[in-house]
């Protein structure tokens, strides 16, 4: 009797306010859902404010959300307010103030967290058509955050009326991405499926992965109408004690006895040194721990082992399977050709990204050591500080931008500065050390490495032990993005650029230029280069400053990419002398070559094990060495006369 | 020619005696056999500094004799500290574990303690299963079979590669700096089965033996005594006579040797080979003084230094990279460890924890500027000075050499 009142009372009181077309009203039928809202009831509440239409819905909600609305707590109605006490009362579907009140009667209304959700969710459909463009694309990201089923209807809808065409194109894949997951036919969700199945995007992979979900089981038959995903036969990779395990583990056979088991049936039942008549003493071999438990289990002390042929003649009687989570098989299916081919196009994709990445390694092995296949290429001096004038450029790079607060202007003065200290530096030490060597080419290594930990000891003082930065200017900032497999950051391209401009200058230098010429016949003759009016000191100091001015560059590029430290020459001094050899020396082609070689080698083999560069490093360098066995003059070998001896 | 083998080298017997003396000097004022006039710590630097003269010697046969610029051997020398490290590292493991495991009811079975040692020596690099390369830890012969096999084998191998493609000069001594970078850089791996950066710790606890340190500390400087007294025999016998003489040539010119009928592949390898395996050696006996290892040891920054020593203390003559490496390790050290005086110049302070390499790296410019034959050169003051070269009949030995006494 007392429900049949209610319920005339309710539908009265709804057909009044669908009549009304009042918000407080509508609130009113629901006080207490919305004074005191739980996420399980909230939904009425919800789905009646949303019905009604009405326009300052939104609104109410957006406030609802915020904890913005409050209750008179004697009159149960619902209003904003503002102020302190006594705080001015404003009117939910009007917005101007209707009077006051004192703060004791006011009561904030509080929704938790979970009814929050519900109140956004509700909020995404209005959100969605919201003329703020910030709002429109925050929902779509919300909803692709966290779809549901309840978010396609007016998504759909919202598509039509979308304003912005990015914003547009961005729905209608969203859109597809619900229908995909949580459309009710199995012919719109297959459709949508195979129309995302191009899309190498990280979100409609992860989309495709969720619709895969599988659990694994096990009966005495296949379950009628389960999606199967896959009978598990038993074999090397399930072996029979996994299975049986599996069994045990579902309630369908008697457990196994464990190492464990047996551990502490052994150790509680240890009598005078003994357990079932075999000493403790012996318990160290394996064989005499399972005798003493059999003994137990004769005296009934234990629970009995399973033996092997009724393990197998189990696990022969039931049927092992994983089962999709999405019970349409239509659906999986289609998904599960999808997630086929994009891999296929996301592999690719890779392959792509691993060139990029392996490009611009190369790039930087090449301007790491072009500077030293001048030196040591043309030359045949061994420059082991080669790293340090890499280093001293970076460094002068970074003081730089201590005098220059403007990143592009110092960067641009950096360049030629680096080159003209490294070059000095070069210079010098060509004069006072290396001049005296010539003859003696090990030696030229070991006084250089000399200089080299001076140079980086002399670093470290100066500038301490900790990495400095080399920032790049803005505009080098951020990558270019192709897209969520394929990308490369504006640095290494700048790299890239750099190095190919390098690779021009030095062939301009040496092939067209007064130097370039007295470079190559005293590199080929120093004696009839000299007898032709050429001066062999003054062309080897140029040339070594040539070198070194060089590697003053590449440290300001490698220092832009990676940190400023005092032992960042070191880093690259080996790799360098190994592009240098496998490329051939005494050839910039060959430094390209060889740079390049050793570029995408390492990138390949981290490609198979992304997780461990040592080990990428470690094999390119075995390889490296096993491939000068089989050319010890590098890939582009100097031929007749220009090899000299 | 055909006096003894130690007529024609009486530095030889010069140097044993200087050895023995040193030795009976440390013994004397050691804590565990002495006086106690010198720290244990101290004593383990000498003998530490004993086994890096073994290696520096292994090194100036292959470079100062043969001409070869290894700079890879302070990777054997590495190889040969892990070899017993781990040997070290998994019986002591293995007496602690057996100890805790005794207080439980019932003996471990082989495979408890087994898993019980694995998760105690590769919990730290998140492993318990023990890698290959441990099957013979357990032995000590065999991993003692492992100090000298191992770098051999590799040497061997390496060796082979390139002196058969005739990479010499500068190429093989950068191809030997790779061979040490890759070592050590896939020592860094945690999952090369040698516990990563962390390396092998604990290496001072010789399992088995209750002694102090002070006890084990002068034992391990006899053994490096020892060692070192036997390399430099075995080496000076390497490189007198007929066949020291072929190597020699090689270093001066390798072509004319191979047109003379000589196989200089196999001269080389056996050079290599051997002073690898005395690196091995010394490595061996140096870890366990210095109590730990790890693949930063053997970067390849290290067998450059050596190759400093050995040009600072001389080449081509086996007491001179002696001297190189007792002064630049000791000085090292010296400097390094801040009990060098600061020298106040007014407008700044020379801290020589901050300066010595700078000092280090100049001066080895200098001495290869300015006196090529190192400090050993100072030698040839006090011995009879001989302007031409001595002659075939003479073993060729070339004036700047100097004959060996």
């Amino acid at each position: 009797m007392l429900r049949a009142v209610v319920m005339a009372v309710s539908i009265f009181f709804l057909a009044a306010a669908a009549a009304a077309q009042d918000l407080q009203s509508v609130l009113q039928t629901y006080s207490d859902d919305i004074a005191k809202p739980s996420r399980r009831t909230v939904g009425d509440a919800i789905t009646a404010l949303i019905d009604s239409d009405l326009p300052e819905v939104p609104a109410f909600l957006q406030a609802w959300q915020e904890k913005n609305v409050w209750q008179n707590v004697d009159t149960g109605l619902f209003y904003y307010v503002e102020g302190s006490d006594p705080v001015t009362l404003i009117d939910l579907s009007t917005g101007v103030a209707v009077g006051t009140a004192p703060k004791a009667v006011m009561s904030q209304i509080k929704p938790n967290a979970g009814v929050r959700g519900v109140i956004g969710s509700a909020l995404v459909q209005y959100q969605l058509l919201d003329p703020d463009y910030n709002r429109r694309a925050a929902a779509l990201d919300a909803i692709s955050r966290d779809g549901s089923a309840e978010q396609l209807a007016p998504l759909a809808a919202s598509i039509a009326d979308e304003p912005d065409a990015g914003l547009q194109a961005r729905k209608e894949r969203l859109l597809m991405m619900l229908t995909a997951r949580f459309a009710p036919s199995s012919e719109d969700r297959v459709a949508a499926i195979e129309a995302l199945s191009s899309d190498v995007s990280v979100d409609v992979r992860a989309g495709m992965n969720q619709t895969l979900t599988s659990i694994t089981g096990v009966a005495a038959t296949l379950p009628e109408g389960a999606n199967i995903a896959a009978i598990r036969e038993v074999g090397p990779d399930f072996d029979v004690n996994t299975a049986y395990a599996e069994l045990a583990s579902a309630g369908l056979a008697q457990p196994t006895v464990t190492e464990d088991d047996l551990k502490s049936a052994l150790v509680a039942n240890i009598v005078d040194g003994q357990i079932a008549g075999v000493p403790v003493a012996t318990m160290s071999d394996p064989d005499e721990r399972i005798r003493a438990y059999q003994g137990l289990v004769d005296a009934g002390l234990a629970a009995p082992f399973v033996p092997m042929a009724d393990r197998e003649a189990a696990v022969a009687a039931h049927v092992f399977y994983t089962q999709y989570d999405e019970a349409d098989q239509a659906v999986t299916d289609a998904a599960a050709a999808a997630i086929k081919q994009i891999e296929l196009k996301v592999g690719a994709m890779q392959t792509a990204d691993l060139a990029l990445d392996a490009i611009s390694l190369a790039s930087i092995y090449f301007l790491a050591a072009i500077g030293l296949a001048v030196t040591f290429g043309v030359m045949g001096v061994i420059n082991m500080a080669h790293g340090e004038f890499i280093m001293m450029g970076a460094y002068t790079g970074y003081v730089i931008q201590q005098v220059i607060p403007d990143y592009t202007v110092s960067i641009i003065v950096a360049l030629p500065v680096a080159f003209i200290v490294t070059f000095a530096a070069g210079v010098a030490m060509e004069r006072l050390v290396i001049r005296h060597l010539y003859k003696r080419p090990l030696e030229t290594l070991l006084a250089t490495f000399g200089i080299s930990i001076a140079l980086q000891q002399i670093a470290k003082n100066i500038f301490g032990t900790q990495a400095r930065p080399l920032t790049s200017p803005s505009w080098l900032d951020g990558a270019l993005v192709f897209n969520d497999v394929v990308a490369i950051s504006y640095i290494r391209i700048a790299i890239f650029v750099l190095a190919v401009m390098f690779l021009c200058l030095i062939l301009f230098i040496l092939k067209k230029t007064r130097l370039g010429l007295e470079v190559r016949a005293v590199t080929q003759n120093p004696g009839m280069a000299a007898s032709m009016g050429i001066n062999p000191d003054r062309i080897n100091m140029l040339t070594f400053g040539l070198g070194s001015g060089i590697a003053g560059i590449a440290g300001v590029a490698i220092g832009l990419y990676a940190k400023v430290t005092s032992e960042m020459g070191a880093d690259y001094i080996v790799q360098s002398f190994m592009t240098v050899v496998v490329g051939g020396v005494g050839n910039v082609w060959g430094t390209l070559a060889g740079a390049s070689l050793i570029g995408f080698l390492q990138k390949g083999i981290e490609f198979f094990n992304p997780s461990n560069t040592l080990a990428a490093q470690t094999y390119m360098i075995l390889f490296i060495i096993i491939f000068i066995q089989f050319r010890p003059k590098g890939i582009v070998a100097l031929k007749g006369r220009a090899a000299g001896n | 020619m055909t006096k003894s083998f130690l007529a024609t080298n009486r530095s030889v017997l010069v140097f044993l005696l200087v050895l023995s003396l040193f030795t009976l000097a440390v013994t004397v004022m050691a804590e565990a056999t002495g006086y106690g006039l010198i720290s244990t710590s101290f004593v383990k630097t000498l003998g530490k500094t004993l086994c890096l003269c073994l290696i520096a010697i292994a090194m100036d046969v292959v470079w100062g004799y043969c001409g070869i610029l290894s700079l890879g051997h302070f990777a054997f020398f590495g190889i040969g500290g892990y070899a017993i490290g781990m040997w070290l590292m998994y019986a002591r493991t293995e007496e602690i574990v057996a100890g805790s495991l005794a207080n439980q009811p019932l003996p471990a079975t082989a495979q408890e303690l087994s898993d019980a040692i694995g998760t105690q020596i590769f919990g730290v690099v998140g492993s318990s299963d023990f890698p290959l390369i441990w099957s013979f830890a357990h032995s000590l012969p065999l991993q003692l079979l492992a100090i000298l096999i191992v770098p051999g084998l590799l040497a061997l191998v390496f060796g082979w590669l390139a002196f058969r493609s005739r990479v010499t000069g500068v190429y093989l001594s950068i191809l030997t700096q790779a061979m040490t970078l890759a070592l050590s850089l896939y020592l860094f791996q945690n999952d090369s089965g040698l516990r990563g950066n962390n390396g092998l710790s604990g290496l001072q606890n010789i399992p088995g033996v209750s002694a102090s340190q002070d006890d084990v500390s002068i034992w391990f400087f006899w053994a490096s005594a020892v060692a070192l007294g036997l390399g430099y025999v075995l080496f000076a016998f390497v490189t007198s006579g007929k066949m020291g003489s072929v190597i020699r040539a090689i270093r001066d010119d390798e072509a004319r040797v191979r047109f003379l009928g000589y196989h200089v592949e196999s001269y080389k390898l056996f050079v290599f080979t051997i002073t690898a395996m005395v690196a091995g050696i010394a490595g061996a006996l140096y870890y366990p003084q210095a109590g730990i290892i790890n693949p930063a040891e053997i970067a390849p920054i290290a067998s450059i230094y050596l190759a400093v020593w050995v040009a600072i203390g001389g080449r081509g003559r086996l007491y001179g990279a002696v001297i190189g490496a007792t002064l630049v390790s000791l000085l090292s050290s010296w400097f390094t460890g801040g009990s060098a005086p600061a020298i106040n110049l007014g407008f700044y302070k020379i801290v020589w924890t901050d300066w010595w390499l700078v000092l280090l790296g100049l001066s080895f410019v200098a001495v290869t500027l300015f006196f090529p034959q190192g400090i050993g050169g100072l030698f040839d003051f006090v011995a009879v000075k001989r302007n031409s070269d001595y002659g075939p009949s003479e073993g060729a030995w070339r004036a700047e050499e100097g004959k060996p006494e």
